[in-house]
């Protein structure tokens, strides 16, 4: 299987999702911001970072990259799967690959922890994360705070687009587990093939990097898409 | 322009003509203004940093270059060091802080390493100035780590009032390199190019090295004076670290050096000197920001994410395409030449000649004699009357006075700082800002770096070599508590106008203790920073020493836990301290200051020799260092995180009221709080009765989920989290 | 008393480096632009009370100069409309 980690100027997680791709057998393809051709990948990662610097708005000089393009036509030719992680989840949602926009966290600053997710909605594109699934993944924004325009909101949840959100230490959904003040705690969305969250999968690889979620996340991505193309892996 | 107008003394101004040979011109005398000034020269710092033991088995680059380097296995080194970005963060506070993260990690790039990770060390006053200071260095520390994707994994923070108007704002870095890619300033050779890589030049901090480093603060009538303020880039910082880094993995560069205070100047000189070489540099190509800068602005400019690279000739085009390919700028400013002079040159006209030499080495220097030095190490005698006197914290009832410790500002919870910085990028954080250390695993090794940083607080204000002696075993009996071995220690040197005799006298004890202790523990100091004239309309800082301590940890992704994990497990008190709270958080409650005097440094060694090998054979289940807040703290920190049906029940072998408070808040470093299981508590017990280092029974962990001293006082676990980490 | 609104517009003085600008300029001429240069600053609206224009002015130049702009390293202009 090909996936291609997609990299901007000023992406930094890129190394850690390759270094997770690898442990979970997968050679990784690395793809600069210049790309115009993505027709021989399986699928792709926005990695996160600091594109351009997070200047402007977080992703939103990033989705200006000819790669933005090239993937918005894959994914419209065939449904390539794409995963933003992070950066990667606001260049998507200001390229309008995914809807609503990351703003800048409720409290002001920047947030790093460990945060319980929920799996709101189970989707072919993760095969094997059930529905109700807590997930502990590390969290490092300064602008993830969710946000859809009024009427939206219900759109997302009816179309089963709502794929995360962050819940307490004991799966409870409640403002209080909120980290950054995202609207209905979303912290991931998927439309068609193309999935987007702000924690952080790749940094969760290991029990005594504090948890093996991100693992079990990014294994479910890539068995749902050999699945779906019937890879051999 | 005279002599005071770039910060030079009269008596310098003559030595810079003796050695010319003739007087400067205004563009030579501006370079040694910058070179020769506190801040780059250390002429009243060096003589006292010789002193320092600097030799170790694992050193592999010791003091003089852009960062010590020490070997972590036989395919990783570790370059670590600690810088100080005291009065640019007073000035702009965000902007301060971020380039002083982006200056150090420059630092750790300049000698082939992959920076992976920062730690802050912080010193605040309590008005609310101070607290919009700390908020804006914050955020500044995080606005560059996290942009450039280092994770900041840990930090010291304390408060005084005597840091109100200069606060502390000290910043350390670590990077990884293979050995084969070692590089650094001092291997350039005549024939090979000077490449100016990075951001455009331009006139920010113009002056920064010669008059804000280096001059008391007078506060706001000099405004016309301050230079203008540089910002950090962090995007362009990024791209500048892996142009670099490719450049030196591809075996591209001859010699490198990272611009940073005084600029250029300071960049191509020292790289000119330690190189034994000369330099001449086309000012005129230095790509610009602002039209119409002069050779002066261009020579001075600290405009940060910059990079002086030497390479042959026939990697240019490989260089330049790498540089294109990422976008940033790189060009060709210079030549290294044969013999020692430096020449500037503005479309072909030579407007500056001067020798590396003299700019580096040339400045007068103070000179410390024996005598002096062995008047440095003399500890402040600790007063004979028991310093648990009435009023120290005695007018309070234990019950509240353990709360009111652990919500005081040096003890509480620190989680609304370290959650700004991100702490698990780069996927090496088995132990995060949470802990009292850093532990970061190696991707392709189970040896783990381990970073411990401690500063020193009210016990130097009243006796800089013990306060900083302390420090030193402080931070080192952290890495003991993992069972780590300390590789090298980096120190941060914070004090006053060196010019009078009592700051002199606190810088002189804070080194003189630094060296003893290290000495005694055998432990390299490979680097460091000083910082002087931290004052402020002549009220000088307290004298303060940072100390970052690395360590190699053989099975990183399993540090001996920190947290009790089971009832039934005996807790004791390795190498019980004298029952004396001089420089505590009690005492600072009760408004005192008074020394603590040190033990023997041997006994130390004794100590710490002791804790490491019980964590290694494995007897320990759990440990603490006591530190801030006593022992009393460190039970609390030991259980909090605990499955929340356990507890600690503690019985203190102290008979009167004043001797048990002296035993829970005591600050004297080198001890432990241990958790063993029963069964390994008689070979525990043997092991340092042959290693002759003292321990004392506290008690036990229960299934009460509550702490109990001597059964008569008790905390519940949910009053302890509410005074440590007070919501809101 | 009247109503007014405040505009205060805050930009980062010419001799700082602006990374942001430098960036965005980057990227516009990426996508096909002539740009020379970007400097990105903030506008502020304050509505505010005051007796007259002029004392309006005079009150919103004081917050900017006093909280709204930073001296040490931005500059700012200051308009003002009655509501």
């Amino acid at each position: 299987m090909r996936v291609a980690v997609v990299t901007f100027p000023g992406s930094n997680c890129d190394d850690d999702t390759v270094r997770a791709l690898t442990a979970l057998g997968v050679s990784p393809v690395r793809v600069g911001h210049r790309a115009q051709d993505l027709s021989t990948v399986d699928a792709a990662i926005l990695p996160g970072g600091f594109s351009y610097g997070d200047y402007l708005r977080g992703g939103a000089l990033a989705a200006q990259a000819p790669v933005i393009e090239s993937l918005r036509a894959e994914v419209a030719s065939r449904q390539l799967p794409v995963l933003g992680i992070c950066n990667g989840f606001q260049i998507l949602a200001e390229a309008r690959l995914l809807p609503g926009a990351l703003r800048p966290n409720r409290q002001g600053t920047f947030r790093s922890a460990w945060q319980t997710i929920r799996v709101t909605r189970a989707s072919p594109l993760f095969w094997g994360l059930e529905e109700g699934e807590l997930l502990r993944l590390p969290i490092a924004h300064g602008e993830g705070a969710y946000y859809l325009p009024p009427g939206q909101l219900a759109a997302v949840f009816g179309n089963d687009q709502a794929w995360l959100q962050y819940v307490s230490e004991d799966g409870l959904l409640h403002t209080e587990a909120n980290p950054n003040g995202s609207v209905a705690n979303l912290a991931g969305v998927i439309v068609g093939s193309v999935a987007g969250l702000m924690p952080h999968p790749e940094r969760a690889m290991a029990d005594y990097l504090g948890s093996a979620d991100g693992a079990r996340l990014l294994q479910a991505w890539l068995s749902g898409i050999s699945r779906r193309d019937g890879h051999a892996r | 322009m005279r002599a005071s107008d770039v910060g030079l003394t009269d008596a310098e101004y003559a030595e810079i003509c003796r050695l010319m040979g003739r007087a400067p011109n205004a563009l030579e005398l501006g370079l040694f203004g910058a070179l020769w000034s506190e801040h780059c020269s250390y002429k009243n710092s060096r003589a006292l940093l010789r002193r320092l033991p600097h030799e170790g088995p694992d050193v592999v680059a010791g003091p003089g270059g852009n960062a010590g380097v020490v070997r972590l296995t036989d395919s990783w080194e570790v370059a670590f060091k600690i810088e100080s970005h005291n009065h640019p963060s007073y000035v702009e506070p965000v902007q301060g802080a971020a380039t002083g993260v982006g200056g150090i990690l420059r630092d750790i790039i300049a000698m082939g390493a992959r920076p992976i990770a920062v730690a802050d060390l912080l010193r605040f006053g309590t008005d609310v100035h101070s607290h919009h200071l700390r908020q804006g260095v914050v955020r500044g520390i995080g606005l560059y780590g996290n942009a450039i994707g280092i994770p900041t994994v840990t930090g010291d923070l304390a408060y005084s009032d005597t840091y109100a108007t200069n606060p502390l704002v000290n910043v350390l870095a670590v990077g990884l390199r293979r050995p084969e890619h070692a590089i650094g300033a001092s291997t350039a050779k005549p024939g090979q190019l000077l490449v100016l890589l990075g951001q455009r030049t331009g006139r920010d901090g113009i002056h920064g090295a010669s008059l804000l480093a280096s001059q008391d603060f007078h506060g706001s009538e000099h405004d016309s004076m301050r230079p203008t303020v540089q910002v950090g880039d962090p995007f362009l910082g990024k791209l500048l670290m892996e142009v670099t880094l490719t450049a030196v993995e591809r075996g591209w560069v001859g010699a490198l050096q990272d611009l940073g205070a005084a600029g250029l100047t300071s960049a191509v000189a020292e790289l000119s000197e330690s190189s034994g070489v000369g330099a001449t540099l086309w000012l005129d190509r230095v790509p610009l920001r602002q039209a119409a800068m002069t050779p002066y602005e261009i020579m001075l400019s600290e405009t940060q994410e910059r990079m002086l690279m030497a390479i042959d000739a026939d990697r240019w085009d490989d260089l330049k395409a790498l540089a294109d390919e990422q976008e940033i700028l790189a060009t060709v400013i210079g030549v290294v030449e044969p013999g020692e002079m430096i020449r500037l040159l503005w479309q072909s006209e030579v407007h500056a000649e001067v020798s590396a030499r003299w700019l580096v080495r040339g400045c007068p220097r103070r000179e410390v004699t024996d005598e002096e030095w062995e008047g440095f190490r003399r500890p402040v005698p600790r007063p004979r009357v028991q310093a648990v006197a009435p009023g120290r914290g005695g007018a309070r009832d234990l019950k509240s006075l353990l709360l009111d410790v652990l919500a005081h500002p040096d003890v509480r919870d620190r989680a609304f700082i370290y959650q700004q910085y991100d702490s698990t990028i780069q996927t090496r954080t088995v132990w995060g800002p949470e802990h009292d250390v850093a532990v970061l695993k190696l991707h392709e090794e189970p040896v783990g770096v381990v970073l411990s940083v401690f500063g020193t607080g009210q016990w130097a204000s009243v006796d800089p070599y013990a306060g900083a002696a302390a420090a030193v075993i402080h931070a080192v009996s952290r890495l003991a508590a993992l069972g780590a071995e300390c590789l090298g220690i980096t120190d941060g040197i914070n004090a006053g106008n060196p010019d009078k005799a009592e700051s002199f006298g606190q810088l002189g004890g804070l080194v003189a203790g630094v060296a003893d202790a290290a000495r005694a523990l055998g432990i390299p100091v490979t680097g460091g920073n000083v910082s002087l004239h931290n004052e402020t309309a002549g009220e000088p800082i307290w004298p303060t020493v940072m100390i970052g301590a690395v360590g190699r940890l053989a099975d990183a992704a399993h540090p001996v836990a920190d947290v009790v994990r089971e009832a039934g497990a005996r807790l004791y008190l390795l190498n019980p301290a004298p029952l004396d709270l001089g420089g505590s958080v009690v005492e600072s409650l009760a408004g005192g200051a008074s020394p603590y005097s040190l033990g023997p440094l041997a006994d130390y060694r004794r100590a710490l020799d002791a804790m490491s090998q019980s964590v290694r054979s494995g007897l320990v289940e759990a440990v603490r260092v006591v530190g801030r807040g006593g022992l009393a703290a460190a039970l609390v920190r030991l259980l909090l995180p605990a499955p929340p049906s356990l507890g600690i029940a503690v019985t203190l072998d102290e008979d009167t009221d004043d001797a048990k408070r002296g035993r829970l808040f005591n600050e004297g470093v080198g001890q432990w709080v241990v958790a063993l299981r029963p069964t390994c508590e008689p070979a525990f017990l043997r092991l340092c009765e042959a290693a002759q280092v003292p321990v004392c029974r506290l008690g036990a962990v229960t299934d009460v989920a509550a702490l109990s001293i001597d059964g008569r006082v008790q905390w519940t676990r949910a009053e302890l989290l509410a005074a440590w980490r007070p919501l809101g | 008393m009247a109503q007014f609104r405040a505009t205060v517009v805050v930009t980062l003085q010419p001799d700082v480096l602006d990374p942001a600008g430098d960036a965005t300029a980057q990227v516009l001429r990426h996508m096909g632009y002539r740009v020379a240069d970007v400097r990105i600053g903030k506008s502020i609206e304050v509505r505010l009370e005051a007796e007259d224009r002029a004392e309006a002015q005079a009150l919103a130049h004081k917050m900017a100069a006093s909280l709204l702009a930073n001296p040490v390293m931005e500059t700012f202009s200051v308009q003002v409309e009655e509501l």
